[in-house]
């Protein structure tokens, strides 16, 4: 059973359906992408799931282990999110914490977590108006996860944002995935493929492709070396995870499957490091062709 | 001109001088917030002028019409 | 209630901050300073400096106290109301327009506490604004010119208070239904006006008018007895307010919060 799960998800505005029989299934524990070009129907979608416009048809059921109001479980950071400049960081984030049912007291201690946590502890005295872009949106993350919900829905957390910013929040993102379900969109593959486990391609609010990122890497034939060794290659692997060239990787025991960026330079590397020749070799191979290939061509650019 | 001045002392300046503190806490108060927060519709300096040389109602101009939210 | 209160101190903070409440309480504080003042001295002013053409005899008689109370609610009824229209148009449609209610309405909150804490608010503000104006004409009317029976202030005061109360609900509800806040103010104050002098024009067709209440409370200022048509019109006010604030919940639930994806 998904966290959440819809059918035929359907929403028209003015006769044209901006998503077009959607069926999702997200599931607890894992980190979804919910991927496509602008306009694909992605923020309309997850307006739904959170139930900020209804569906014009379609069924959107929330897992039966939590009952009542699927709000309570559902942390959400809009695309554009849109605070009340004149409350500090700090005030907004018990704000938000007392209207998700929490008691001054733990929306205070809590808050003192989250704002930790997103790095905003020295700013949370500081009227919201006076936030840098990237401050907001680490601020959005804070207040969507004040009440510990099971799903986490990020709306393009990093589209706007500077590259720094974006490591910041895709760093964050990946210790947060720990803890709770996590459902984002994106238009970047790339960002997907850096933290997440399942995918949904949407484009013209169709649906796809769907699946498991690593299969669905495999099957569409990324720039991608397999690598099997005798020793377990779990320790090794944390000396490439800084590498320019590296873009994911997926460790099992003594398999390691590396996604890259530049081949040549993955390969080079590879082959002439000391401490993986120490591991023993079983199989080392190449592919070639990518998703993002198939992303670039499915979504038109 | 005796008359005129008879006339001056028999207003009630306790009861006029309210009128005065009042309009001046409101200036004070509008001119407060237009350094304060900052956004304005317009320029910030039009609307200090005219909450200073409007009188009575230059302040409530700006909290209606010169004050942007945020 | 818990989520009602909440809501209600954030409104509450948010128009402390932005000075909503020292600026409309001091607005309605000049206006019941400035209207007994005026009552009393424009007689003198206009005999003195009045330039009548010889052998014109004009008798300026100076008003009476309860006369001073009414013309101080015709004050309120204008400048007042327009202040609080143009203060609270935006009450509802403001945080659509801008977005900000977007991250609130995604958590378990009650539509209804969202619409209730504003209203209610919007109305607190506006009553104490209200208050205080009327307890400071109040004093200078006494200072200057006498005295009104107590019972005849208050029940003069609640009577008009209804009528404050029906138009902060209108607000309201027009600040559910548009998305323009100039449409919002402009509406209400039209309606408004419209109900007002419809009720001084044809008070006989008008007996169930909340325009009709301002004048009910002068009477009760002049008289200290109830106009004919005073219950009628109370008992219609406070069914349209109910009808109002049901239809603006009722609105607010059927359109969709969020209205724009970019
Ligand atoms: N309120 C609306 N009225 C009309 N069309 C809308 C509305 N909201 C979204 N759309 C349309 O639906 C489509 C999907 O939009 P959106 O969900 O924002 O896409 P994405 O988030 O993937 O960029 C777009 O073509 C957009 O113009
Ligand atoms: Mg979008």
């Amino acid at each position: 059973m998904g966290l959440i799960k819809t059918v035929g998800l359907t929403k028209t505005y003015n006769g044209t359906n901006a998503v077009d029989g959607i069926d999702l299934s997200i599931k607890e524990g894992v980190c979804t992408a919910l991927l496509g070009p602008n306009g694909a129907g992605k923020t309309t979608t997850l307006n739904m799931l959170t139930g900020l416009i209804n569906a014009t048809s379609g069924t959107i059921s929330f897992d039966d282990r939590y009952m009542g109001d699927r709000r309570k479980y559902i942390g959400y950071l809009p695309q554009y999110p849109k605070f009340y400049g004149w409350m500090t960081g700090e005030e907004y984030i018990i704000f938000s914490g007392q209207l998700a049912g929490l008691t001054k007291k733990e929306a205070l201690s809590r808050s003192d977590e989250l704002l930790s946590l997103v790095g905003l502890s020295e700013d949370k005295k500081k009227r919201v108006s006076g936030y840098s872009g990237g401050m907001k949106q680490r601020l959005g993350i804070a207040q969507s996860l004040i009440h510990s919900p099971k799903l986490l829905i990020l709306d393009e957390p990093v589209s706007a944002l500077d590259p720094i910013g974006r490591r910041e929040v895709l760093e964050l993102m990946k210790t947060l995935k720990e803890k709770t379900s996590i459902l984002f969109s994106t238009h970047v593959l790339h960002d997907a493929e850096e933290i997440c486990e399942e995918i949904f391609i949407i484009k013209k609010g169709k649906l796809i492709i769907e699946g498991d990122l690593v299969e669905l890497q495999r099957k569409y034939q990324k720039p991608t070396i397999y690598l099997n060794t005798e020793e377990p290659i779990e320790d090794w692997s944390t000396t490439i995870k800084q590498k320019e060239w590296l873009r994911h990787m997926d460790v099992k025991k003594n398999k390691i499957t590396v996604t890259v960026e530049d081949m040549d330079m993955a390969r080079e590397a590879l082959l002439t490091d000391e401490s993986l020749r120490k591991l023993k070799i079983n199989s080392f191979e190449v592919a070639k062709t990518t998703l993002e290939d198939l992303f670039m061509e499915v979504t038109g650019k | 001109m005796e008359e005129i001045l008879n006339e001056l002392q028999s207003v009630r300046w306790d009861l006029l001088a309210p009128i005065a503190i009042v309009s001046f806490v409101l200036m004070i108060v509008a001119m407060v917030d237009c350094f304060k927060h900052g956004k304005t519709n317009g320029p910030q300096w039009v609307w200090i002028l005219v909450i200073v040389f409007v009188n009575l109602i230059g302040p409530i101009l700006y909290f209606i019409f010169g004050r942007r939210s945020e | 209630m818990k989520q009602w209160t909440i809501l209600f101190k954030k409104e509450f903070k948010e128009s402390l901050r932005n000075f909503k409440w020292v600026w409309i309480p001091l607005v309605f504080i000049l206006l019941g300073i400035t209207q007994p003042v005026t009552s009393y001295y424009l007689p003198e002013i206009l005999k003195n400096f009045g330039g009548m053409p010889e052998g014109v005899i004009m008798e300026f008689p100076m008003p009476t106290a309860p006369q001073v109370l009414a013309e101080t609610l015709g004050q309120f009824n204008q400048i007042g109301i327009l202040v609080l229209v143009l203060a609270f148009m935006g009450v509802v449609a403001g945080e659509r327009n801008s977005g900000t209610n977007i991250m609130v309405l995604v958590k378990p909150v009650s539509y209804t506490a969202y619409m209730l804490s504003k209203w209610a608010h919007m109305t607190l503000l506006a009553f104490v604004s209200y208050l205080s104006g009327f307890l400071i004409a109040l004093y200078y009317t006494y200072q200057l010119i006498g005295s009104v029976p107590a019972s005849d202030v208050v029940s003069g005061f609640v009577v008009y208070t209804l009528w404050l109360l029906f138009v902060t609900t209108i607000v309201l509800l027009f600040s559910t239904i548009f998305k323009s806040t100039a449409a919002v103010a402009a509406l209400t104050l039209g309606l408004s006006i419209i109900l007002s002098l419809l009720s001084s024009i044809t008070p006989e067709l008008m007996q169930w008018s909340p325009g009709m209440l301002a004048s009910h409370s002068y009477y009760l200022f002049q008289t200290g007895e109830a106009n004919d048509g005073l219950w009628l019109s109370v008992v219609s006010t406070v069914l349209l307010v109910v009808a109002m604030l049901s239809i603006s919940v009722y609105i607010f639930k059927k359109k969709e919060v969020a209205t724009h994806t970019s």
